[in-house]
Order: structure tokens, then sequence, then C-alpha cells
């Protein structure tokens, strides 16, 4: 089992996530999704990554998936400024909230989500929300784009260097478009 | 059991059910299952939230057992099931710790006073206890009226505690109803404690204006000798200052605390001072400038002896809860415990306040004398980083996820920077040290980067008064005060300390009344404007529009609730005896009052936060609280939020998620204002009172959203609700939306939603 760069999250259970080393499988996973959805978290408008922030990068991934989109924190407004009008703008655990009732009508009131991918949450956090969604909601995938392995997702990205997660999330791009 | 004839009789005694101050309501003295309709009640609306930390149980010889999914438990608990035993099991730590601390206050002091000692909370104070009031239906006249407060909680928590047995409740919705009523029983224990304590030390009372005192570990004159109390019971720091005082020697020592206990030694002399909040404790410690440490109870380091031990202080241990495995030296002589403090170099154990006290004051010149108080310099801080390799294990065990490693590369270079923010961040855990492998001191180095600075807090003022709430009752009730802040609980922040104070200041600017406590009111003194001026310095004490207050220590937290209970009281004029279910559904629907726990990390906190939502108060936390793993949350489209119009009595569906929640983590500084903006909204909200707390809503949603809410539509009424600033764009956000009028509310009330025993009448006054 991978163990989590912060300690905090260690696992506590038997049912871990799958880290997928590969971000042509991981693209391969998610392109599968029918309703995707990508949330972001607050600490991917700190993050640089070269040119960019680490929430342009989520936002490419959600433009080549047709994704909705759902503004946690204050993401709002940075994504306001970037040209992007997130779909829904609810609070991390309310969001977690909804996705739990297979019968939510969804961001997009399209029904509910199948895929739900994560970027740039505090990882004690973001770890808290899939477990809630790990332990009552089976009927979805997490799946997390930070460079951190989540235990409680479905599908968790390992823990990666700077530049090998940007790398990673080139060729995941990349492999969506 | 439901009540027999002899036990409402011995409730009938113990309240004096003969005193006719007001009607005895339904339910006096309830027991854990009294009130469960009124939580079931809340429960449907704000269901419980589970994020589960461990997806396995190991409580019994059974397990461990892995509940995740649909899996059950050797002994059939699922996972809904063990969340709500936690939440429970969390509850009962919290109050108990409260009740213990109250309990040791009050016998305490009824053994210095007697068990008649009038309580006199001063001119401005009538109402003196309004969760006793309340909750049991007495009017506590003495310090043995506390005692039998006391004696109820401990009742209610045996109870709870053997609920959480195996084979016992199961259910996650009534092990929630167990931790709401425990949760309401801490509020009655801390309001016991504080009124203790205020009776019993003449804390201040009845005083808006008390003093400004000093904060800070800059703070310190370390020249002098300095003692430091750790924890949360004033009560040995009183006993030692007045030795000092008659002795006429209080000007040659500091008395200096951490956490609690120093916000209540202010409150016995404003001439102490605070280091700061808990998560200075190790810091500070580490300093070696504390020559003497004493230790009461909670919050307080298991590994307090160690750390004097490698700091040169000498230690004194006061409480039965936190012994340390010392030496019990509480039958000896003082002379005797002296000597063996200041010739021997014992840590030493003693349960007796006024001897603890006396012993203090003694050895502390003797101790100090001679010792070397150096701070680490920038040259020093630099040459001990230099062991460092960046193999980042420190960074990983961070529970704040900080990067340490970073910081004290750089520190090996000779820059600061990054190491001082670290420490602004920094909850003081320890553990990055303990992981270091190159044995990198951390903390220690974090010396040379601390600001040494100087701040102020004011002086923990006790009980809202009675008049303060005459004139402040309508306007909160009607929304025209748009609603009352309470910061408070302990320093486990995500972020910067400094964040506390900016969400105080933007609140009282905005004229809400903020109200602060605990580790919460220290943190909110720890920056200073331009000028040099601390939120204390530039905002009024009063509980009115834009004022900023300290009530206290933890204990003083019920003052808070209480002071939402009073309005119920003073302004409404409902009656508060034994009427529980009528005063929650009052502030529930009419009082705009929010909690912000930002560092919330005890047990007690998290009991705190639970009494305030069977109080209808919501309490929004940060982060970290995720690992409570319990939230009660709405959602806001889903659910049904009808209501009793008290005067047409009628179910009205109000289509209006007031309040949103009751109680939610989020995850940054900026939407916990957001947040806590709109849990204000209030259905109760006159047209003008609706208008302005909708301007602020919207105001502060644009500055750190950039746009109008998203769920504006769920809050405006009707045309007359649109704050007049915004009003275009408001009209064509709400066409656009196919926004549609709402029905007006006369008396919005819960009572009358479901079954229960309060007839309709006892809401309308
Ligand atoms: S209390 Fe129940 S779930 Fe927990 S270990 Fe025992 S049998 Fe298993
Ligand atoms: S654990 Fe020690 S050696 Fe490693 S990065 Fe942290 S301070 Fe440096
Ligand atoms: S002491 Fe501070 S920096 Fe070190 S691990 Fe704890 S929170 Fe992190």
């Amino acid at each position: 089992m991978s163990i989590p760069l912060h300690h905090v999250n260690v696992l506590t259970g038997l049912k871990g996530c799958r880290v997928i080393e590969d971000p042509q499988a991981l693209g391969k996973i998610i392109k599968k999704a029918e309703r995707p959805l990508v949330v972001f978290g607050p600490r991917c408008l700190d993050i640089a990554m070269g040119e960019k922030l680490a929430v342009q990068y989520g936002v490419e991934i959600a433009k080549a998936l047709g994704a909705a989109i759902c503004a946690t924190a204050h993401t709002k407004k940075k994504l306001l400024e970037l040209g992007v009008v997130p779909d829904s703008a609810y609070d991390a655990v309310e969001i977690i909230n909804h996705l739990k009732d297979p019968n939510w009508k969804g961001v997009k009131k399209q029904g509910n989500h199948d895929v739900v991918m994560f970027l740039g949450m505090r990882t004690d956090f973001g770890n808290q929300g899939l477990s809630t969604l790990k332990h009552y909601a089976p009927h979805l995938k997490t799946v997390t784009l930070c460079p951190y392995v989540y235990p409680h997702a479905s599908f968790s990205l390992a823990n990666l260097k700077a530049d090998k997660w940007k790398e990673y999330l080139e060729i995941l791009i990349n492999s969506l478009n | 059991m439901s009540k027999g004839q002899s036990k409402q009789e011995e409730i009938n005694k113990t309240i004096r059910a003969e005193d006719n101050w007001e009607p005895i309501g339904p339910t006096s003295m309830p027991e854990m299952s009294d009130l469960r309709r009124w939580d079931m009640r809340l429960l449907k609306t704000y269901k419980p939230f589970y994020a589960p930390f461990c997806d396995l149980c190991c409580f019994c010889t059974y397990g461990k057992c892995d509940l995740t999914g649909d899996n059950k438990g050797a002994c059939g608990i699922n996972i809904s099931g063990q969340q709500g035993r936690w939440a429970l099991m969390f509850a009962l730590m919290g109050c108990s710790a409260h009740g213990a601390h109250a309990r040791h206050l009050i016998d305490y002091l009824i053994e210095k006073h007697g068990e008649n000692h009038k309580i006199d909370l001063g001119g401005q104070v009538a109402v003196e206890a309004p969760h006793i009031r309340t909750v049991m239906g007495l009017k506590p006249e003495t310090l043995g009226d506390l005692k039998k407060a006391i004696e109820y909680v401990e009742k209610g928590i045996i109870h709870g505690v053997s609920a959480t047995h195996f084979g016992q409740e199961g259910n996650e919705l009534d092990f929630e109803s167990k931790s709401l009523h425990i949760g309401m029983l801490d509020h009655v224990a801390m309001e016991a404690a504080d009124i203790a304590q205020t009776i019993g030390f003449k804390f201040p009372t009845s005083v808006a204006e008390t003093p400004l005192a000093a904060l800070g570990w800059g703070a310190v004159d370390k020249s002098k000798p300095v003692v430091t109390c750790v924890g949360h019971n004033a009560a040995v720091a009183t006993v030692m200052i007045d030795y000092f005082m008659k002795a006429g020697t209080y000007d040659q020592v500091e008395v200096t605390g951490i956490c609690c206990t120093a916000i209540d030694n202010t409150r016995y002399s404003d001439k102490t001072k605070i280091i700061g909040p808990l998560s200075k404790q190790l810091f500070f410690l580490k300093t070696g400038i504390a020559d003497l440490i004493i230790t009461d109870e909670q919050c307080v380091r298991c590994d307090i002896p160690d750390l004097a031990r490698a700091s040169g202080s000498a230690l004194i241990a006061t409480s039965d809860k936190i012994s340390y495995g010392l030496d019990d030296v509480t039958h000896k002589e003082i002379d005797e415990i002296v000597r063996m403090i200041t010739q021997e170099g014992k840590q030493v154990l003693i349960r007796d306040v006024d001897k603890a006290g006396e012993v203090a004051a003694k050895v502390l010149p003797i101790v100090a004398k001679g010792r070397k108080k150096e701070i680490v310099t920038k040259e020093k801080a630099t040459e001990l980083a230099d062991a460092c390799k960046k193999c980042m294990l420190c960074d990983r065990v961070c529970p704040n996820l900080l990067d340490i490693s970073g910081a004290v590369s750089e520190v090996k270079e000779g820059k600061f920077e990054k190491m001082a923010d670290l420490f602004a961040k920094c909850i003081g855990c320890g553990k990055c040290e303990q992981e270091c492998a190159k044995g990198v001191p951390i903390i220690t180095i974090m010396q040379a980067a601390a600001s040494w600075d100087t701040f102020n807090i004011r002086v923990g003022r006790g009980p809202i008064h009675d008049v303060e709430i005459r004139k402040v009752g309508a306007p909160i009730v009607l929304g025209t005060i748009p609603g009352i802040i309470a910061i408070v609980g302990c320093s486990n922040y995500p972020e910067e300390i400094e964040e506390i104070a900016e969400i105080a200041e933007e609140f009282a600017k905005r004229k809400y009344i903020v109200v602060l406590s605990g580790c919460a009111a220290m943190a909110a003194g720890m920056k200073k404007d331009a000028e040099g001026k601390t939120i204390y310095d530039k905002f009024k004490p009063d509980f009115d529009a834009g004022g900023v207050l300290n009530v206290g220590s933890c204990v003083a937290n019920a003052h808070i609730t209480g002071a939402a209970m009073k309005v119920a009281n003073i302004f409404a004029k409902l009656p508060l005896r034994a009427n529980y279910e009528v005063i929650a559904d009052y502030i529930l629907n009419r009082v705009g009052a929010v909690g912000l726990a930002w560092g919330a990390y005890s047990q007690k906190a998290f009991s705190i936060g639970t009494g305030c939502n069977r109080l209808g108060i919501p309490v929004v936390l940060g982060p970290h609280s995720a690992k409570y793993r319990r939230l009660y949350l709405s959602r806001k489209e889903e659910d049904d939020w009808t209501v009793m119009d008290g005067r047409k009595r009628e179910l009205i569906n109000t289509e209006e998620p007031s309040p949103e929640h009751l109680s939610i983590v989020v995850e940054s500084k900026e939407r916990a204002i957001i947040t806590m903006a709109k849990l204000c909204i209030r259905k109760n909200d006159t047209a003008q009172g609706r208008q302005l707390k909708l301007n602020h809503y919207i105001s502060l949603y644009k500055q750190h959203m950039g746009s109008l809410p998203d769920d504006l539509q769920n809050f405006v009424r009707n045309d007359k609700d649109i704050p007049i600033v915004y009003k275009k764009e408001v009209v064509e956000y709400l066409k656009s939306v196919g926004w549609h009028p709402k029905p007006l509310l006369t008396l919005p009330t819960l009572i009358g939603t479901y079954e229960s025993n309060i007839p309709i009448d006892a809401v309308v006054k």
C-alpha cells in the first residue's frame, strides 16, 4: 500500500486507493466518464507550475473532458478571472454532501456525476471528504489530481515531485485531447 | 425510564419549584432523551454528515472490525453508527473536562466561602445564569446551587458514557441526539464554572471596559523571576498572586500564563501576562524563560516534565487530571516541599490549591536565581540548522502540512523570512523536531525568526449585561444589527494566526457584534495595524454594533450562548425556566448568531459547538475540524424549509435555507467570512434587516468570489429585501434564474412542524 506524503492521511482500514502511475492510463479511466466533474480547492490558486498555475491545468482537464466545474472555497474568483464560469460554487463539504445522493441532479442538472476529480485541496481536508465518498457514494469514482497519495480516493497519483507532477498532468491532458 | 412522581418531587426540590420567579416550563432538568423530539427535528433538516477518520473499529475484543461500505461490526454497528458514537464520545470528553473543572472550582470555593456564598454578578447582570435557568429550571442563588448544577451534569454524563458501550446505542441519529444533549449540559457546566470563579475570585463583572492586559511572549520581562501557568484553572495562581501581594514582591516577579489559565489570571490581576494560545506552548516552554511552570488542567502538553527538565525550569503539577507520574507531596509540610524543589530539583504534584500557590510563590525567587535566559540569535540558529539534509521527513509528519524543510534550508543560508512564516502557521506540536534524524532543533530555531513584539488583549468581562441585551435585542431580532459573530476555540489554525484578527476586524467594521473567548481572544490581539494598534485598541468593548469584546476563558463561552438566550428572555419576554425547546426554537429562527471555531482541535470545542447547535446557533469550523468526522449540513435546494407561522398558525414553505447549516467546515478564511455572513440570515428578519444582511453577504461574496452569490435567490423574499446599492444587478440576476417572491411570515417557528408537547402559544408573545 502506498503511504501518503502527509502521514496524517495514513489509511486506517483495508480499502485504499489505486495509485495510477501512468498518466495515459488515468486518461483512459476518466475519459470513460459520462458526467465528469472537476472540483477545485483553494491550494491550486497558489501553486505555480512553470508559466501556469495548477488551477489552469485543472481547467484544461475539465475542458478536454467536457467536465462540469465546481469551485469550492474562494476559487470562483480566480476561475472567473481566467474566463471560466464554474457550473457551481458549493463549498467542498456541500458538494460532497450532494454527491452522496445517487439521485441528485448534478451541478448541470443532468444527473449525478459518475467520476469526480479533485484538485487543490489541503490533503488532510481532501482525504476526509474522499472518505465520505468512499463510504457513502459507492455509485461514483473519485480521482485526485494532486501530487500526493490520497488513500480514500478510488484513483490517486503517487507522491510526486513538482517537475514530475507537471509532466504527469501534461501527458494526461495530451491523452485527453 | 420516564419520570415517576418521586423523581419529579426530587427535581422540584432541587429547583425550588415553589419559587415563582417564572412559571415552570415543560422540561425541568431534562434527561438524555427528554428533548429527543427537538433533536430529531433539527436532524431532519441538518443531517449528520460523516467523514470517517478510521474505517475500522477497535473498541472491543471482537474487533478490529472493518466498517467500510455496507459492512457491519461483529456487534452489528455500521459506519454511521460508529461515527455517531465517536461524536458522542467527543462530546462527553469535552463536557466532562468542563464539568470536572467546574467541580474543582466549586468544591474549592465552597471550602473557602461556604455553600451559601451568594451569586452576585453586579448591577448590570440580573439574569445571572440563563443556561441553568433554562435547562434546569433553577435560578441559582449561591455556590451551593452551582454545585447542584454540576451534580445534574454529572448524572447526565454517566448515561451518555453508558450509551457508548458495546451493545448499547447503534443508531446514528440517536447518538447525535445524545451528543446534542451532552453539548447542552456542557454549557450548563461552563456557566457554573465561570459564575463560581467570578464570584469566588472577584473577577470583573458588570463592567464592559475592562482593562487591557499585556499579551505575547515578547511582553515577558525575563530579567525577573518568571512563573508560567499552563492550562485552564486559575485557582492556584490566585493564591500565589495574593502571596506575592502580601509579601510586597508582586512587582518583582512575572506571573504569566498560556491558554485559558492565562486569560483568567488577567481577570484576577491585570498585571499578569498572557504568553499566547496553546499553539505557542511548546515554543515558549522550550525557551526556558519560565523559571517555574505550574500545570493545572486541560490542553496541557503530556511531556511538560521532559520539557521542563530540558529547559531547566522547575515544575509543579496541581491537578489530579495531570499527575505525570510525579511524587504526590500534597501531605507534606510547605517548607519540606520547597526544599525538595529547590535543593533536590524535584518535580512534584500538589493537589491542594492553597498549598500549591504558596509553594509556588516561595520557590519562584529561589529557582530563578542565576538562571541564564538567552534567546537563540540568528547566528546560532544558522549554526543549528546546518545539520539539515533536506530529507523532508519533517514535512511529512507536520499536521499543518507546512514546508519545514524549505524554511530550515533557508535558515542554513542565514535567511529567516520562510521560518518567520512557518512560525506564524505552526501549531506547535513538535512532531517535526521529533522526526528529524539529524537532530535539527526546529522549534528552538523558531526563536530567532519569531516576532518578540508586545500586544494587548481586553481582560475577559464575563456575562453580557442585561441592559446591553435590552438595547440590542430588537435590532438583532429584526436584523438591523446584522449578526453576533462569536469567534471562539483553540489555535489549531490552518494558516497564519493573524487570520483571526482579520476575520474579527472584517465583521467589526461592518457593525456586527464580535465576541471572543479563550485562545481565539488571544489570537485576535496578536496583530497590529500600521499605527501599532490591535483590534482591542480600535473597537469599543460593548455588546453592541461594531463592538469587539472578550468574555473570558473557554468556560465563559456559556455567556455568549447565554446572551442569545437573554435576547429571548429580556427582549422577547419568553420565560427561560425549564423551557429549552422554546428558547432554542426562538434562537434558531430569530437570533442571527453564528460561531467560528477556526482552530478547533479539542473535544471541548466539539462539545461546545454541539451545545450551540442544539440551541439553534450554527458553527463554522476550520479545515482541521474535518477530523472531528461529523457535521450537520442541509441541502439547500432539496430540503424542506417549511415552518409554522406562529401567528397565523399555518405551515408555510418558506423555500429559504436559513440558517443553511448547523455545523460546517470550510477551507479558507475568505470562505469562512462569506459563510458566516450568510449564516446570520434568519427567517424573522424584517425587510430592512434582510437588506442589510444581504448587503454584507453580497459585498463579501463579490470581494472574495468575484460575482453575485449564486444562491441569492434563496434569500430574497420580495423586492423589499434587495439592498439598494445592488438593486439593478440583483433584479437582473433574479430574473435570469426565474426567481419568484416567497410567502411572508409573521412569526417563524418550528414548533408545530413536528410532534411536541409545546403548544404554539408558547412561542407567541
Ligand atoms: S464495538 Fe462492535 S464494531 Fe467495534 S470492535 Fe467491537 S464488535 Fe467490532
Ligand atoms: S527532517 Fe531534519 S534534516 Fe530532514 S529536512 Fe527536516 S530539518 Fe532537515
Ligand atoms: S511543530 Fe509546527 S512546524 Fe513542526 S510539525 Fe508541528 S505544526 Fe508543523
